[in-house]
């Protein structure tokens, strides 16, 4: 049938209407590239600084920084663009009038995460090139496709929690202060704006609970040259897959197609 | 497929819709024939839209029965959905896409979509298909509504004031198109706060009031079936009082500031009368016209007067 035609239909329109949105790529696009430069020039010194994990795993400065900001990135390309645009388009009416028509509602959502996903890969591999190119990170091992294997989980589970989030957020103001606000408190938590290491314990203990600390933390430990195998640890996927979950849970049973604002 | 032996594209049997204690839609009953403009008229919080939603398989109905093109919109098929265009009340498509990018993506949902282009000059487009929908007028963002909602080639069409904030000259645009639908065999369903819209367009009417229907029936015999008369119309400049003319035209008339009505059964005796009686005085009545009620007439008789928003600047009013 013509369901992938009407999938890839709808994932270009999101796309398209994504870069019409300079706002939100300011945000999505352009932060976490400066944030990347900013911290690699604040926080290294001699260039050979390393960072103690809480799994006592040890990488460099740059590696750490690297994999921290593309879980950040990795965030507000799924999880914060998903919750704003789904509640934007909601809250317009669009969803109930797409609803009015023969197109399966499954596609809206799968070509929605689409759009999301290729913007988070988009946005892993320049922050990675620029890790690489720029300074220096080298992936170890088997590292890489560890790293891989996180960014897809981490991706998923996003996606999942920002379609969730819509759920909650009657309106657009609600979702675009929401979304992103959640996303920058949770990367303190999480030691994506600073090292771990250095962060007091309860801070720690706080951001352990959410899915950006062991998506952040999980993906550093693919780059210290001291993780065994591809540096996959459950203590990381475990928690990811059940946010996965909950996400899932409640996306598909609190979607709502017409407008929360103002119905009868 | 269910219901093709019947002819009616809607047929609907005592629905009942209420939100709580409130009562919106309490008990109506009417069918639209395949290939007939069907308007839907009445006062806001009449119902209309919420009968509309339950049609377009929107809304779940508290009771009575609902057949839509053979199938109850409770449970809506893909391929119903497909022979179904709807035209909502509000512009509902993003506005950082361009016409040209909205309707070629409504045009992947159906089986047999109208062609792209064709559908974008129809509904008097051409000239902007490559404009952002953020940047287009009020009249022309329900020119692409109306292009997404036919885009699809359905059978059934579904307006909800298809032309609210156009200029007359989009009005009349629309009208085309809506007649060159019907011309096509497709039925249309018809919601305006416009009575002159509706009585151009719909074959039939059916007028809502408080989730009621008061009245229905072919648009041009609706004033005849509800005993309405002709109206003779004029205004007074001295030399006649009401008294006077109360007496010689043995006919009730309404009088509202200097404006005269005359409501008759014998407009040619009346008329006649009128006319001598003022020839003989040697006065001028001014503004003097014969109507047939029209159906705004009609309307805000049966909806206890409250105006039909934006339906200003015809002659239809009346005295209290």
């Amino acid at each position: 049938m013509s369901d992938r035609r009407i999938v890839l239909a709808q994932a270009r329109t999101a796309i398209l209407v994504a870069l019409r949105t300079p706002r939100a790529l300011v945000f999505t696009f352009f932060f976490p590239l400066i944030f990347l430069v900013l911290f690699n020039s604040i926080f290294i010194k001699g260039g050979d600084e390393m960072v103690t994990l809480p799994t006592h795993l040890k990488l460099s400065a740059q590696a750490y920084f690297m994999a921290g900001i593309t879980a950040y990135s990795i965030s507000l390309s799924t999880f914060t663009t998903l919750a704003v645009s789904i509640t934007t388009q909601r809250e317009r009416g669009q969803l109930k009038r797409l609803r009015g028509t023969p197109m399966p509602s499954w596609t809206f959502i799968v070509a929605q995460i689409l759009r999301a996903t290729a913007q988070a890969l988009a946005m892993t591999l320049l922050l990675v090139a620029i890790g690489v190119i720029a300074y220096g990170v080298e992936f170890p091992g088997a590292g890489f496709l560890g790293f891989l294997v996180y960014v897809a989980l981490g991706t998923a589970t996003l996606c999942t929690l920002g379609i969730a989030l819509t759920a909650f957020t009657p309106t657009v103001d609600a979702a675009s202060t929401i979304a992103p606000f959640t996303v920058v408190i949770l990367a303190f938590f999480s030691g994506v704006w600073i090292p771990i290491d250095q962060l007091p314990h309860w801070l720690q203990e706080v951001g352990r609970i959410f899915p950006l600390y062991h998506l952040a933390i999980g993906l550093q430990g693919t780059l210290s040259p001291e993780a065994s195998g591809a540096g996959l640890e459950a203590d990381n996927i475990t928690p990811l897959l059940i946010w996965a979950l909950i996400g899932a849970f409640v996306a598909t049973r609190r979607f709502r197609w017409e407008p929360l604002a103002g119905t009868t | 497929m269910l219901g093709r032996v019947s002819a009616s594209a809607i047929s609907v049997k005592g629905l009942r819709k209420s939100y709580g204690e409130q009562e919106a839609v309490a008990g109506i009953d009417f069918e639209v024939a395949a290939g007939e403009v069907f308007g839907f008229l009445g006062p806001n919080g009449a119902g209309k839209t919420t009968t509309i939603e339950i049609l377009e398989g929107y809304r779940e109905r508290s009771g009575g029965e609902v057949e839509v093109l053979g199938v109850d919109p409770e449970q809506p098929t893909r391929e119903w959905r497909s022979r179904v265009g709807l035209v909502l009340q509000e512009c509902e498509l993003d506005p950082l896409l361009t016409v040209r990018e909205a309707v070629d993506l409504f045009a992947t949902f159906y089986p047999a979509p109208r062609p792209v282009e064709e559908t974008i000059e129809l509904t008097g487009l051409g000239g902007k298909r490559e404009a952002r929908i953020g940047s287009l007028s009020g009249g022309q963002k329900r020119r692409v509504d109306v292009a997404i909602g036919i885009i699809g080639d359905p059978d059934l069409i579904f307006l909800d004031e298809p032309t609210t904030g156009f200029d007359p000259t989009a009005r009349r645009d629309a009208w085309n198109m809506i007649e060159g639908l019907k011309a096509l065999g497709k039925t249309v369903f018809l919601t305006t706060h416009y009575m002159e819209e509706a009585q151009h367009l719909a074959d039939r009417v059916a007028i809502l009031r408080e989730g009621r229907i008061v009245a229905q029936g072919p648009t041009s015999e609706l004033g005849a079936s509800l005993g309405r008369r002709t109206v003779i119309g004029f205004r007074l400049n001295g030399g006649l009082t009401t008294e006077e003319l109360r007496t010689h035209l043995s006919t009730p008339l309404q009088v509202a500031g200097g404006e005269v009505s005359v409501e008759t059964e014998q407009p040619q005796r009346d008329l006649y009368r009128l006319l001598s009686l003022a020839e003989e005085r040697g006065i001028t009545l001014l503004d003097l016209e014969v109507r047939k009620p029209s159906l705004e007439d009609i309307f805000l008789d049966l909806t206890g007067g409250e105006d039909p928003p934006g339906a200003g600047g015809t002659t239809g009013e009346q005295a209290p």
